[in-house]
């Protein structure tokens, strides 16, 4: 069975076709479209992907004006009927504006951008993005942004509801300022609602599924494209 | 400014006498106001090369030497065919002026402006490349300023686009500390079918003229005029002359441009630059020999009460004109009203070939198109420095310094530290192709998805080297440009460069200029690498203290890797691997590192190509990769051999024993051996068992090689066979200084 999705490729969006080459070409099982935002229709997909770039030049603030287009009205659809509706960077600024996700992603603490590899702790692996890896597995992975730094007023809820599903962390899975790269609160890297469709986080996967573009060869991106696979499947079975 | 009388009225013009009534001539009348300025842009430096166009003659020959040069100079970019159906488009621009006054939006415009040059080529911009020179960092606010958004503006905006800006190269140096330099470079990708489908002029008769994307503003105006004089404090007026940039706009023109280009409709593409809609008209129409008729009303303005003299010398960013098939012209429209983007249709060509622009029913500019595109040129005298021959026989001083504090000092250097403060504020991995990135290898490497095939680039010059001998110093650039993509395993296909000099009327630096030309296009013949295009950046100049920058030819090499198992990386991988040398050490101390941080010494003997020997190492090399033989590899560059051997100690925590006795000339000293930055030198890693073969395959390449060393498996670097002494290097000390040194002087 291929599952079909829709990458939606928004004015300013620029992992695009990153993705679409990675769901289409290298990962298995997975039937993709480029989409662009105001002509996508939610019923003819298992689920959404709103991919990194600059959307709308993240003019105003980031995320915000994507937020409101008619593709997130599709998008919601989506989301109430439990299908897996996904953020990677800038689709992760988008989904908290749209508060379709808890919480808002400010300005590095560096204030400047930073493209680096870091390493990534699974914290919750329920989730339509984390379901095919094991708690504490720590994932190699770029990040590309200049407004990361997760933060939330609702800490303690998101906390025992599970909802914190990746955090940056060194080699070896340990918590320190040092493996946070942007100063998010408590290495937050990554969050999801509470029926775990709807998940987003800062870094690419889609430049972490081949080997060759991996400093240690990992494919560690290509666990996040079947976990969706997967969520899908044991949605409709 | 000459003043002139025009029409009875005395006017300011940015002509000389000469030229001006030289477009009399051309017209058989009095020219008026808007033709007079759109003249003086065309002619301008920056848009006409008239100073640099006669020498630059000797480069124009690409096309019909090389089958593989698609596009050679004088186009909008250089394209070569890389096999496969592929051709890369590349290209290097200078933006110096406008950063020099406006760091940020100077930056950032600039690499607006290179990503168009490759985008009218009807190929995808796919990386970008910088080349920067400021002012010492160290205790310099003003240095410190122009650096920290000089790299904001690229940053903003080349990461905003999602290209990838995937390497670079930065250097400090005094002379230019009230005139920085920013280049840019952009290489796209395509087919060749897309290439082919518009070229950068308009050809046919009939077809419409569009204009596509940001609206037209009164900034800017003048700005190429304005690139073609010495800064002084009076340019701080000239900051309206800098435009604004906006990359969200450019990411979709890219988009935009590149769909509409596949409906096949689109005959010509021109990007609105220096000089505006003056220069993309005219060019369009002169070199397609045809000729056209604009109506200026019909472009979108961005304010109110704009006149034909602003709307047609605006220089505001993000605009492209499209020249259509009359029956694609819906199509082509609906690609423009997909992506949301402004667009007016502005004329359409004819066979006159003379360019009318009507204001509504007025005739306000009528001039053959020819004339503006095709501009005079001046024979400008050239004269060598009289300072050049004491400089030359300065010798190194004695140092009260150990040769380990030194070394410790040199990786600390602004020259030779670490940049990742810069690139890790670059997105260099979007867009999936870099393989090589930043602070991984000599040169970035870019893979071509869906074949087994790579591309490999490098950019830079040692402006040192080449403030001693222009000559040598830009064929040394070239050797070390060229070495960095070999060092990757690459082949050189092409070369462009971005030359850039100070006031072309001065003789003394119109040598300069000319010795590098010539350096450059004799290297390049002797090594059948064509140079596919150019660009001249005049009149940077220091005009407090009266001095033009040290001459800076940057240049910038493609080259191709076949196989994914070809590509060599720079840090160290096995301790007990051998580690050899290649190519000769001779004492060239003249505008090395070395001299100039610790004697501040800016002369001595600077280093010398020897064409033959560059050759023989590079196909000596080749042969090695053919075999699998090579582990790692670095060129030598600034800082001399053992800051090579300790940048490739970095990564793995190895460390290396060198053995250095009857490993160097016994004439020369123990500094101008560990020192000297002799160019064409690599420092290899190979297997143990390979010993004897690589030796005889040396003799047989006629390569020097020697074996130096082995690779240990502690973070130290030992050195025996010295003349004075014994030397132990901590590793983790020298990339802590390396890492450090940015950091240190930035974030404060």
């Amino acid at each position: 069975m291929t599952v079909k999705l829709a990458v939606i490729q928004f004015a300013g969006s620029n992992c695009d076709l990153d993705t679409i080459h990675v769901l289409n070409n290298v990962v298995d099982g997975i039937e993709a479209d480029l989409v662009w935002h105001n002509l996508f229709k939610e019923s003819k997909y298992d689920g959404v992907i709103l991919p990194g770039g600059f959307a709308f030049g993240d003019y105003l603030r980031a995320g915000i004006i994507a937020a409101h287009s008619p593709a997130i009205d599709e998008a919601r659809v989506m989301l109430d009927d439990g299908r897996p509706v996904i953020g990677f960077c800038n689709g992760f600024q988008i989904l908290t504006e749209a508060q379709f996700l808890p919480g808002a992603l400010l300005r590095n603490d560096s204030l400047k951008f930073i493209c680096k590899w870091v390493n990534l702790k699974v914290e919750n692996n329920t989730t339509a993005l984390s379901n095919k890896m094991n708690i504490r597995d720590v994932l190699a992975i770029p990040i590309a942004h200049a407004e990361g730094r997760y933060y939330t007023d609702n800490l303690k809820e998101l906390e025992e509801n599970n909802q914190i599903v990746f955090r940056y962390s060194t080699e070896n899975g340990e918590l320190t300022k040092e493996a946070n790269p942007n100063g998010s609160l408590e290495n937050i890297a990554g969050v999801c609602n509470l029926e775990q469709n709807c998940v987003g986080f800062m870094p690419h996967p889609e430049r972490a599924s081949e080997a060759i573009l991996s400093p240690k060869r990992t494919t560690h991106g290509i666990l996040f494209f079947n976990s969706i696979v997967e969520f899908i499947k044991r949605r409709i079975s | 400014m000459t003043r002139v009388n025009l029409n009875g009225e005395e006017v300011d013009v940015e002509l000389t006498k000469w030229e001006f009534e030289k477009v009399k001539e051309l017209l058989g009348r009095e020219p008026n106001l808007t033709e007079i300025g759109m003249a003086s842009v065309m002619w301008s430096e920056h848009c006409s090369y008239k100073s640099s166009r006669p020498k630059l003659k000797m480069f124009e020959d690409a096309e019909a030497n090389y089958d593989y040069v698609l596009a050679g100079p004088g186009q909008d970019a250089g394209v070569i065919d890389i096999g496969d159906g592929y051709c890369l488009a590349f290209r290097i621009e200078s933006h110096n002026h406008p950063s020099a006054i406006e760091p940020y939006h100077g930056a950032a415009t600039g690499i607006g402006g290179i990503i168009r040059d490759i985008l009218c080529m009807g190929v995808r911009p796919i990386a970008l490349l910088d080349p920067l020179r400021f002012g010492s960092l160290k205790d310099n606010p003003h240095s410190q300023w122009l650096f920290k958004y000089v790299v904001k503006g690229i940053a903003d905006y080349g990461n905003c686009t999602g290209i990838p800006t995937i390497g670079g190269e930065v250097e400090f140096d005094e002379s230019f500390e009230s005139n920085c330099l920013v280049n840019v470079a952009c290489i796209g990708l395509g087919s060749i079918e897309d290439f082919k489908h518009a070229p950068s002029r308009a050809y046919n008769p009939g077809d419409y003229v569009i204009l596509m994307g940001g609206s037209t503003g009164r900034d800017g105006i003048h700005g190429v005029t304005f690139a073609s004089r010495t800064l002084t404090e009076m340019s701080e007026a000239d900051r309206p002359a800098v435009q604004i940039g906006d990359p969200f706009t450019k990411k979709l023109i890219i988009e935009a441009t590149l769909e509409a280009v596949k409906t096949g409709y689109v005959r010509g593409l021109k990007d609105l630059g220096g000089g505006g809609l003056t220069c993309a008209t005219s060019e369009l129409t002169g070199d397609g020999n045809t000729g056209a008729k604009v109506d200026l009303r019909k472009v979108f303005t961005r304010e109110p009460g704009m006149n034909s003299y602003e709307i047609m010398l605006s220089e505001s960013q993000e605009r492209m004109t499209f020249i259509v098939k009359p029956e694609g012209l819906e199509t082509v429209l609906d690609v423009f009203r997909k992506f949301e983007m402004n667009f007016a249709v502005i004329g359409r060509t004819d066979d006159s070939k003379i360019l009318k622009v009507f204001d509504e029913k007025n005739l306000v500019v009528n001039i053959p198109s020819k004339a503006l595109s095709e501009s005079p040129t001046f024979k400008r005298e050239e004269k060598k420095p009289d300072y050049l021959d004491d400089l030359l026989t300065q010798k190194t001083p004695k140092s009260s310094l150990g040769l380990d504090e030194i070394i410790y000092r040199l990786v600390a250097s602004e020259n030779i530290c670490s940049k990742e403060w810069v690139y890790r504020q670059y997105d260099h991995e979007v867009g999936i192709r870099s393989v090589v990135k930043c602070g991984e290898g000599d040169s970035g490497v870019l893979r071509i998805i869906g074949t087994n095939k790579f591309i490999a680039a490098s950019v830079g010059v040692n402006s040192k080297h080449c403030f001693l001998d222009p000559y040598e110093g830009a064929k040394g650039g070239l050797v070390e440009i060229c070495g960095n993509i070999i060092a990757n395993g690459a082949k050189p296909m092409a070369m462009v460069n971005c030359c850039n000099f100070g006031n072309p009327e001065i003789p003394e630096s119109f040598w300069y200029f000319s010795q590098a030309v010539e350096g450059m296009n004799n290297f390049c013949r002797e090594m059948r690498i064509p140079i596919v295009g150019g660009n001249v950046s005049f009149y940077n100049e220091d005009d407090v203290k009266k001095t033009a920058i040290k001459a800076t030819p940057i240049i910038m090499i493609v080259g191709v890797i076949e196989g994914e198992d070809k590509i060599i990386t720079l840090p160290f991988k096995k301790a007990g691997n051998d580690l050899f040398l290649i190519g000769e050490t001779k004492a060239e101390l003249g505008g090395s590192e070395y001299h100039s941080l610790i004697y501040n010494l800016q002369g001595g003997i600077p280093p010398k190509v020897n064409d033959k020997k560059a050759k023989a190492t590079w196909d000596f090399l080749f042969d090695l990769y053919e075999n699998d033989l090579v582990k790692a590899n670095h060129d030598v560059n600034k800082g001399g051999f053992i800051i090579t051997i300790a940048e490739m100690c970095f990564n793995n925590n190895l460390g290396a024993e060198l053995k250095l006795k009857g490993c160097y000339d016994e004439n020369l000293r123990d500094d101008e051996f560990l020192f000297s930055e002799s160019v064409g030198r690599f420092i290899i890693e190979t297997d143990p068992k390979d010993y004897k073969i690589i030796i005889k395959k040396a003799e047989k390449f006629g390569a020097d090689i020697k074996k130096i060393g082995v690779l240990i498996p502690k973070p130290e670097i030992n050195i025996k066979g010295l003349k004075l002494k014994e030397l132990n290097l901590n590793i983790k000390q020298l990339k802590n200084l390396y890492d450090s040194t940015i950091p240190n002087l930035m974030e404060i």
